[in-house]
């Protein structure tokens, strides 16, 4: 596997967003969807843990692997996938062979009634977001479609910790310093990852996906797709996440604490159930709530 | 899909539109009726989170007429079949949905709305 390269992200994030992460996604999909079927632990776990009954957003939802979740109550929730690759999204909709609702948007944008959704899971995708305003923005986005009252979200993004089952040889800390970062403590890094479409890999996949594959594409030689990530370091997924919060107006607490006042205020916060590294990624749990102090 | 889970939580989000942006209007659209399972435990836990008068308006636009104007306190099963066809069944394949308020068109197909905005609509 060819190693992982450290870049700077220069032109405009869009354009640059566009070229090194949507485009890749609409071309490598079938194969990167034949890779990506086990679900991680704790987005099982989170999911198994919701209420019967409620709705959900998969933002970033690619193939809409966890769309079927949960494994022991399948239908006892729906979860819808959004996403910004067309051609992901036409293999989500079929995620577990049952049709599945996903809408084609972008991660930055929030096409739905505020507050709508009672959970909302993000995985592997704010890591695409090519600078820190973004990815804020993204977060703050996964938070306003979430019930003020009761809603849940799960987040994971790439660790720049890696473990040595993932394979991947990182560039020795080299990051550039990034501009954008300097003034946050906790820097991540931004790198490519490249992913390497083989005519092995596409014909593996033409089986699967008859129907988005045609007879050139294997005919061609492997193909290197570099994917800009952004690598977040320790504690800057739960930093980025109390900025986001904060912003929108929310106090970054557990509703517990806020007993003490004279009962005359309404508040309404974000508390951070759980975060922490998993198999080469961190995760952070939020839960919205309101109360009167 | 465009099934009425979905519509019922879609509104509008072109830049300035912010209110009468819900519930968006079907136009020109193909549907197509497809068998789900049913499961009255989702439906029950569902029914508080919809806008119902919402729902009950696109499946007329849609050519169901099955639900009351208002949710029955008695959720019994034969309601709930018929809420779970206009939910869950009928799925919107073609067509496009548009803005109450300022007309934007999200056009659907092949079953995938799109609510892309262009860069000088996003708000
Ligand atoms: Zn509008």
């Amino acid at each position: 596997m060819p190693a992982v390269q450290a870049v700077t992200v220069s032109t405009d994030p869009q354009v640059y967003e566009d070229e090194h992460v949507h485009s890749v996604y609409d071309e490598i999909a079938p194969h990167f969807s034949s890779t990506r079927y086990k679900p991680w632990p704790i987005i099982a776990q989170f999911l198994s843990s919701l209420p019967t009954g409620w709705v959900g957003l998969d933002s970033g939802t690619g193939n809409g692997k966890y769309l079927p979740l949960p494994q022991d109550r399948p239908g006892s929730v729906w979860t819808i996938g959004l996403d910004r690759s067309r051609n992901l999204l036409e293999i989500a909709q079929n995620a577990g062979d049952i049709r599945r609702e996903v809408v084609w948007g972008n991660v930055l944008e929030r096409p739905w009634r505020a507050g709508s959704f009672d959970y909302a899971i993000s995985i592997a995708t704010i890591h695409h977001l090519s600078t820190p305003a973004r990815r804020k923005l993204a977060t703050q986005r996964i938070i306003e479609s979430i019930s003020p009252y009761h809603g849940r979200a799960l987040i994971y993004v790439w660790a720049v910790e890696q473990d040595e089952l993932s394979k991947r040889n990182l560039p020795a800390d080299s990051s550039p310093n990034n501009k954008a970062t300097d003034r946050a403590p906790a820097k991540g890094q931004d790198v490519f990852v490249p992913w390497v479409l083989s005519p092995q890999a596409t014909g593996k996949t033409r089986a699967k996906n008859a129907a988005s594959q045609n007879a050139e594409e294997t005919a061609e030689r492997s193909k290197v797709f570099n994917r800009y990530y952004h690598m977040f370091a320790q504690g800057e997924l739960r930093q980025l996440v109390g900025e986001a919060a904060l912003e929108l107006g929310l106090v970054v607490s557990s509703p517990n604490e806020m007993k003490d006042g004279n009962g005359d205020s309404l508040i309404h916060g974000l508390e951070i159930v759980q975060d922490g590294w998993e198999r080469s990624n961190y995760y952070i749990e939020i839960r919205r709530w309101e109360c009167i102090s | 899909m465009v099934r009425l889970i979905t519509h019922n939580l879609l509104a509008c989000h072109a830049k300035g539109c912010t209110s009468n942006n819900f519930p968006l209007q079907f136009k020109d659209v193909q549907v197509e009726l497809r068998e789900a399972e049913f499961n009255p435990d989702f439906l029950r836990g569902f029914i508080p989170r919809l806008e119902w008068g919402a729902l009950v308006d696109a499946a007329r636009q849609l050519g169901d007429t099955s639900l009351p104007a208002e949710p029955p306190e008695m959720l019994d099963v034969e309601f709930l079949q018929k809420l779970h066809h206009v939910l869950l069944e009928v799925h919107v394949e073609e067509g496009a949905m548009i803005c109450p308020n300022c007309n934007h068109v999200y056009p659907i197909s092949n079953g995938i709305p799109n609510m892309l905005l262009a860069e000088h609509e996003i708000g």
